[in-house]
């Protein structure tokens, strides 16, 4: 492997991600039917997860202070940011929990390249992922042909910011919880099943309201928050302070920093035990 | 370093130095009694494996060695270290002048590793997708991609199932295709860990050809653990015994047979019943054919013959050595029976 200037490191990377995209396109080309299968059970799960919350807004004509087409757009960002991890870390790269706790990241470390550019390439699939997108944009779509907010370039910046940041929190917390598996890969390889449901399933609700102590968990401990919540509320002027944009992609850099050390950490703990068991599960599947 | 170019390189550069390499490993122990289950929840009891303890190995380029022992011996863990995927606990490891975890990505551009249950394929992929894979991640240029992907066909017979599921191929198939993916990009080292594990004859003898004809062309260094002691003698002139986490032999398996038993077998056909002979162990007896055992370090084929004569008017006589197996069994069994003891074994 020769050089690691940033244009090096660029040309690695777009080969890479054209190398694992077009492998996904042949895949799906391969088998047309269980892509047709999966794609529509994405589409239906998606819709179903936000339809509780969408239906009670229709129905009270908003939650609290957020109108019906402001908790519409909200929806919409959260499916967006629930979607983005699985084009680009398929694979069980976001359930990383699983590789480490069967044994499966020595297929990782034996790769010449640095872990975070396998990490970001591996599980790139955007074709067999890309159709599950369809519920969120519609849904971010309606709300602003609805007039919920000024859409400008500067606008659409702070948008484009704001869900790389909250995908970055999201993928940082899987990757801290995650880790836990290479302290115990039995008992954790799986944990990272429990720690997406739990976002997805916090991310749906606004928290105005809420008591300050719980507020803070769900910006914190358990980011829900800031995947779909803070953010929404930033960009669609809920929030009236003019830095409120700025907080969801600062959260994201502490929360990366800190994946990184717990990440860095467990893989210290990795070259200590090595990985006691294999389970072949899951591998490249 | 491509071939051509390794083949100009002494062949007596050492390519593989353990010193000194210690690990040991924590095992929390569990009762199956309640209340010691309880009190193991305040104070658990950890108990300290000692894999390897104080192991000083090199290997040469262009070598194949045996890596053997019994289960728990610390094969695996050895090469694991070798590999990059563990960490010394004390002492260094070295291989091709890196250190396999500090200097992780140059060091495994340049070496294969093959675990025998495991596959690096990729599984709902057709294998021609897994070597364009290996391509692409290896950063192989295109010309020396071509090369050898042509050699590899050619010698492990890929062509047949190029083009099919890895999830189709039968197990021996799996392993030629995942012995080309760890030669693709040349490696200077092979590190193969139980690579016949669970194959048929015909595959086992496929993969022993390939591996011995890969040395001798690519002059790939090997290093590969197996329990079949007879494909390890059949690939590698050179074994290395670990037990318990030491080096208990290190040379050639002639000498691994002279000095720790010369274990033959004779085999004698009579017209009466089986004589019975002093320094020989009866193993079997059927239709006037008797088999054998002894030790040629310590009892002369001749001594037996002459008791044999004596006894019954003997038709045929045939002597062969035992089967590798044999001997490593002997071995092992000594090992256990001196139960921890300090193994009095010769190392070169």
């Amino acid at each position: 492997m020769a050089g690691s200037s940033p244009a090096w490191t660029l040309r690695r990377l777009l080969a890479l991600w054209r190398f694992y995209g077009a492998m996904d396109l042949k895949w799906m080309m391969r088998d047309a039917r269980s892509l047709l299968l999966w794609t529509l059970s994405d589409v239906i799960t998606a819709i179903s997860a936000v339809a509780s919350t969408l239906l009670l807004a229709a129905r009270f004509n908003g939650i609290g202070r957020w109108s019906t087409p402001q908790i519409t757009f909200m929806l919409g960002y959260a499916l967006l940011v629930g979607m983005i991890p699985n084009i680009f870390f398929n694979y069980n790269v976001a359930y990383i929990s699983r590789r480490i706790g069967r044994g499966q990241f020595d297929h990782v470390l034996v790769q010449p390249q640095p872990l975070w550019m396998i990490l970001l390439t591996e599980g790139f699939s955007p074709f067999t992922t890309m159709l599950g997108l369809l519920p969120a944009l519609a849904l971010l779509a309606w709300p602003l042909g609805r007039g919920v907010h000024t859409v400008t370039i500067g606008w659409l910046a702070a948008f484009g910011l704001n869900v790389v940041a909250s995908v970055a929190i999201a993928l940082s917390f899987s990757l801290i919880v995650g880790s836990l598996a290479f302290w115990a890969p039995r008992a954790a390889e799986e944990i990272n099943s429990s720690s997406w449901h739990l976002l997805e399933s916090l991310k749906l609700f606004p928290l105005d309201g809420m008591g300050a102590g719980l507020t803070a968990t769900l910006l914190t401990a358990v980011p829900a928050g800031f995947l779909a919540w803070y953010p929404s509320r930033a960009l669609l002027g809920i929030d009236g302070a003019g830095y409120a944009i700025l907080v969801t992609p600062l959260a994201a850099v502490v929360a990366v920093l800190l994946a990184t050390w717990v990440f860095r950490r467990g893989l210290r703990q990795y070259g200590r035990t090595g990985s006691q068991r294999y389970l072949s599960f899951g591998h490249r599947r | 370093m491509a071939a051509r170019d390794r083949s100009a390189i002494s062949r007596s550069d050492t390519v593989v130095e353990l010193s000194g390499v210690h690990k040991v490993y924590r095992q929390r122990q569990r009762s199956a009694n309640l209340s010691q289950v309880l009190s193991s929840l305040l104070h658990p009891t950890i108990r300290e494996v000692e894999a390897l303890r104080g192991i000083d190995l090199r290997v040469q380029r262009g070598e194949i060695v045996a890596y053997a022992g019994p289960n728990g011996a610390g094969k695996s863990t050895t090469v694991k270290l070798l590999s990059g995927l563990l960490a010394p606990d004390a002492g260094s490891v070295r291989v091709l002048g890196l250190d396999p975890i500090r200097d992780r990505t140059r060091y495994v551009s340049r070496i294969g590793v093959v675990f025998g249950q495991r596959t690096e394929l990729w599984w709902d992929q057709p294998i021609a997708a897994s070597f364009e894979w290996k391509r692409v991640v290896w950063d192989i240029p295109r010309e020396r991609y071509v090369r050898m992907l042509g050699l590899l066909q050619e010698v492990l017979g890929l062509h047949e199932f190029f083009h099919s599921l890895a999830r189709e191929l039968s197990l021996g198939q799996k392993m030629r295709a995942d012995l080309g993916m760890a030669l693709l990009h040349e490696p200077e080292i092979l590190f193969l860990d139980e690579p016949t594990l669970g194959l048929d004859v015909l595959a086992k003898r496929d993969i022993l050809t390939f591996i011995t004809d890969i040395n001798r062309r690519q002059h790939v260094t090997i290093m590969v653990t197996s329990h079949d002691m007879a494909d390890l003698e059949q690939l590698a002139g050179r074994v290395v015994m670990i037990h318990r986490g030491s080096i208990a032999y290190d040379g050639d398996f002639d000498r691994l047979r002279r000095e720790y038993a010369d274990r033959r077998r004779l085999s004698i056909e009579s017209v009466g019943p089986a004589p019975l002979l002093d320094g020989a162990q009866l193993v079997s007896s059927a239709g006037g054919r008797h088999e054998y055992v002894f030790d040629a370090a310590h009892v002369k084929i001749a001594a037996l013959l002459d008791q044999a004569s004596a006894q019954t008017e003997v038709l045929d006589v045939e002597t062969h050595r035992a089967p590798i197996d044999d001997v490593i069994a002997d071995i092992y069994e000594a090992w256990q029976r001196e139960a921890g003891a300090p193994v009095p074994a010769p190392t070169s």
